[in-house]
């Protein structure tokens, strides 16, 4: 550097100069250099002009030679203003979306379901933690509204931080916490057994609800409670109060149920009677001739073949459906295929949506027509609905982004950051696809690990969404630049995400390119947890060591000659 | 360093960082005039520095949970403003000046003293504005955060990414560019010998 000037030149070079002016000097150097300007006319005076023109630099650029334009004088309060609109703007397009979210989709499934029977409060809640599937979900549902809790109260303390204290955010946070928490849970007894080959015979009685599993099942006894099923082959002959709710490979009923049956995974075949509703996801569902249903049926099997009575409506999707016995109410059914016999009884209308014209015998007796809707595969392009639901759907992803990066703010950096090493996060974006689900349903065979599965299944399905606004992310990052505050962070999210939601709707590319990015990003998400649990190195490490060519706070401008 | 002529209002800043939008207002109309002079300097045209001023008062909302209250806001405010100015002008690919590996052979001689002496002497700070104009990006940055906001030496290797050792030689090499575009005299804006 200039400091190490040579000795021997007989005048200081310009860069010592300078470097003296500015106080850059060590103080070795700086005494040197005042030692040879007391002498030397011709460096005092290239000093002197040195100086003089940092002077003249200063004066120049201090001098207010222009006023404030009007536009930035403005600016502040049309900014206020701006940023307003733009929260109006926000606020109406996510009410917007949510009205259009119920209205096209939650509100008639709930009028659906409220005509099958599923009677209740909100669609949530009939449909999956109230009666439907698993009385467990009642466990799942305190946990999940204790999480959104959480979550509404994180946004709540991120929001209100600026207008009241740390303190009594976190008390009122901890205090709405609590209250979730001493909501009283119902108690219940229950019995538990597990055999090869279990039977209840049919004196046998018990008091409570029977969780019960084995290879081979019969209950020919009575049960005062829930029967929970879980085994290979499964028959119920006795008499059940209260649910039946079953995982079995195959279930026959020939008893009574009084309460719901709620089966999944196998095959439902049911010959007794049910006094409210059957439920069935998976496998194929029989209701035999001398059978009996008090409610209605709702059904996500492969085949179903209704023969016997049902009280009130049947909504059903599957493959095929065929109709030879009476039902009281209406039917809802969207499948490959419908079949209505002769010796077939329907109650109420029937609304049909499939690929091919329902087969309707001459002979069935029916309230109405069938009212048949062709299914249309893949987006309808032509349809402005499809439009609309693009835009939903994209300030839908926006503000899910918006709402991840405010609450982890870290991770999404993380996350973007990983997502440009482009190899490791497509390696183990395949890993983590297709592995994760698969460990997640091994994980739900044992009941132990179904709250596990269950949970880790669902933060799978959200990490879908994310890594898309993580790819949005770097594709913005490529576009505008990388940056590390949060707005703009937030707006190339918002830019990135617009254009891989444009490229995801180009006919037949649009699914592969919406793969790739979901690969991608989950990957990417994947590699950031990753780094977060390898080990930092020990503080105490040597590291190389750092040179500085001009350490601060060593320097020493000397006297300026006169 | 401050804003020149500036006394910091601490109770303003202490509003603004709890979200008191009035206070907003009072730190804006005290500094952005300042700033808009800055950026003026900084960056090409008026318009420029006019969009750049708004961009640092919109930034600033979201950083100054980050200013530190024990030191001075002017200061921390003009490191924003530099950062922000050289971001856009590097973005922009306008950068004329030669890189640091070109910059460190720049011969260390030192002009005809009389003849430098002179030329300060005749020149007008209107001529200086004008001058500063036509320089390169990244000199007219170095100057104008060495000159007119009165960064460190630290300060202006961080924001332009250079190291520190090179701060001098960047701000040599500016002051010899504006000699240039001041008189047009290569020799004495290259150094003549003594």
């Amino acid at each position: 550097m200039s400091d190490t000037g040579e000795q021997e030149l007989r005048h200081l070079d310009e860069m010592t100069c300078l470097l003296y002016l500015e106080r850059q000097l060590d103080r070795a150097r700086g005494l040197e250099v005042s030692a040879h300007t007391q002498e030397c006319e011709t460096c005092r005076t290239l000093l002197r002009a040195l100086e003089r023109e940092s002077r003249l630099l200063t004066r120049a650029m201090l001098e207010e030679n222009e006023p404030l334009p009007s536009r930035l004088a403005q600016f502040q309060e049309k900014a206020r203003r701006s940023m307003q609109w733009i929260w109006g703007l926000a606020f109406g397009l996510a009410a917007t979306g949510a009205y259009a979210l119920y209205t096209g989709y939650v509100q008639p499934w709930q009028q659906q379901l409220e005509q099958a029977g599923f009677g209740g409060s909100n669609l949530l809640n009939l449909l999956i933690f109230q009666s439907t599937f698993w009385k467990g979900w009642q466990s799942m549902i305190t946990l999940l509204e204790i999480l959104a809790l959480a979550t509404v109260g994180g946004l709540g303390v991120m929001f209100l931080r600026r207008r009241i204290r740390r303190g009594s955010a976190l008390a009122l946070v901890f205090a709405g916490l609590c209250a979730a928490l001493m909501v009283p849970a119902p108690a219940s007894a229950m019995e538990f057994r597990h055999e090869e080959r279990l039977t209840i015979g049919k004196d046998e009685v018990i008091h409570s609800d029977l969780y019960a599993a084995g290879g081979r099942v019969r209950v020919e006894g009575t049960i005062e409670g829930d029967l929970v099923l879980a085994g290979g082959d499964v028959e119920v002959s006795g008499h059940v109060l209260g649910d039946l709710i079953s995982t079995s490979g195959a279930l026959r009923v020939t008893g009574h149920v009084d309460g719901s049956i709620r089966s999944y995974a196998g095959n439902l075949l049911l010959k007794g009677t049910v006094g409210r509703n059957v439920t069935v996801a998976g496998g194929d569902l029989n209701i035999d001739h001398d059978s009996k249903i008090g409610g209605s049926i709702t059904s996500f099997a492969g085949h179903v073949s209704i023969d016997g009575s049902v009280g009130r409506d049947v909504l059903a999707m599957g493959g095929q459906v065929t109709i030879t016995g009476n039902v009281k109410g209406s039917a809802k059914i969207r499948s490959g295929e419908l079949i209505i016999d002769s010796s077939a009884q329907v109650g109420g209308p029937i609304d049909f949506k499939g690929d091919h014209e329902p087969q309707v015998s001459p002979g069935a007796k029916l309230a109405s027509p069938v009212h048949f809707v062709k299914m249309r595969h893949g987006p309808d392009y032509s349809n402005v609905h499809y439009y609309t639901w693009q835009v939903i759907w994209l300030a839908a992803f926006i503000l899910f982004g918006l709402v991840l990066f405010a609450l982890m703010p870290r991770f999404a950096e993380e996350a973007v950051k990983s997502a440009e090493r482009y190899g490791a996060s497509a390696g183990l974006g395949v890993l983590v696809l297709f592995g994760v689900p698969i460990a997640a349903c091994i994980a739900c065979i044992t009941v132990v690990g179904l709250f596990i599965g269950t949970s880790t299944l669902f933060v799978w399905y959200a990490s879908l969404y994310f890594a898309q606004v993580i790819v949005g992310t770097v594709v913005g990052q490529w576009l505008m630049g990388r940056t590390s505050e949060f707005w703009p962070f937030v707006g190339r999210m918002a830019v990135g995400v617009v254009i891989v939601r444009l490229c995801t709707t180009i006919p037949h590319v649009g699914g592969w390119v919406k793969f790739v990015a979901i690969l991608w990003g989950i990957g990417a998400m994947s590699l950031a947890i990753y780094r977060r649990f390898q080990p930092v190195l020990a503080t105490g490490a040597p590291s190389a060591p750092a040179v500085q060519p001009l350490p601060p706070n060593t320097t020493i401008g000397g006297p300026l000659p006169a | 360093m401050s804003a020149p002529g500036i006394t910091e209002p601490t109770e303003a800043i202490a509003r603004a960082r709890a979200g008191d939008a009035d206070a907003w207002g009072e730190l804006y109309r005290e500094y952005a005039p300042a700033i808009f002079r800055f950026c003026r300097r900084a960056m090409p045209t008026r318009e420029d520095a006019e969009d750049a001023t708004m961009e640092i008062f919109m930034k600033l909302k979201g950083k100054l949970n980050q200013y530190d209250p024990t030191r001075s806001f002017s200061a921390w405010l003009y490191k924003v403003a530099a950062n922000h100015c050289w971001d856009i002008l590097r973005r922009r690919r306008i950068r004329q000046d030669k890189e640091t590996e070109d910059v460190e052979s720049l011969p260390l001689e030192h002009p005809e003293p009389s003849q430098l002496e002179k030329l300060i002497e005749q020149r007008s700070s209107e001529e200086v504005r004008k001058a500063l104009e036509k320089m390169g990006a990244r000199a007219r940055m170095a100057l104008v955060m060495r000159y007119y906001s009165d960064m460190s030496y630290d300060e202006i290797a961080n924001a332009l990414g250079v190291r520190r050792a090179f701060v001098g030689v960047v701000l040599l090499r500016a002051r010899h560019e504006l000699r240039q575009a001041l008189e047009g005299n290569v020799a004495l804006a290259a150094g003549g010998a003594s």
